[in-house]
């Protein structure tokens, strides 16, 4: 082992997006301006489940807009697993592209471990 | 030992990357396309491998 980095995912790819809502089983994301409870935004709209307001990705900053009202209009976990099976698919589909390996293996307290083998066919 | 980059996807989303098998700068290159991909890096730790795998690298320029 030599460097350990650490990463704050941040949605960019609509292409790793729309993965993701297919692993979820979740409506694939709509580019157009949704309103939120006191505001709009615009972006790729992901309904999450039981969530009143959609949640509005902005590719091009990085950034998600969203109102769940501290949890009462949506539950956070249904973005965070939106999040956490957007960074599998991007990780996944850009080690790919390097023509690397990917190994995928689901842990028991939630996490997901990708195993890249540097070089290896896919 | 063969060239692997392992990463931890926490049910948050945030990502932990951790190379093997790489010797020096040679792990920060190899998994820089997966960092600038992901987002935002909000740490990184070179471990004691890192410099030895360095101090080894010194050590060859120095001899050659």
């Amino acid at each position: 082992m030599s460097h350990i980095v650490t990463i704050q995912t941040q949605i960019k790819d609509v292409a790793a997006l729309r993965l993701a809502t297919k692993r979820l089983k979740l409506a694939e994301p709509v580019y157009g301006t949704a309103k939120l409870f006191s505001s709009e935004a615009t972006g790729w709209q992901v309904q999450l489940p039981k969530w009143r307001y959609p949640v509005v990705a902005d590719i091009d900053a990085g950034s998600l807009a969203f109102d769940n009202y501290e949890g009462r209009w949506g539950d956070q976990v249904e973005l965070d697993r939106l999040v956490q099976s957007y960074a599998i698919e991007k990780a996944s589909l850009e080690a790919r592209r390097m023509g690397h390996t990917v190994l995928e293996q689901p842990l028991e307290d939630g996490m997901v471990k990708l195993t890249i083998q540097v070089g290896g066919a896919s | 030992m063969s060239k692997t980059i392992e990463i931890l996807v926490s049910p948050q989303g945030e990502t932990r990357i951790t190379t093997f098998g790489f010797s020096g700068a040679g792990c920060q290159e190899a998994s820089r396309f997966l960092e600038s991909a992901l987002g935002q890096r909000s740490g990184e730790r070179l471990t004691a491998d890192f410099y030895q795998d360095l101090q080894q690298q010194e050590r060859s320029q120095v001899d050659s």
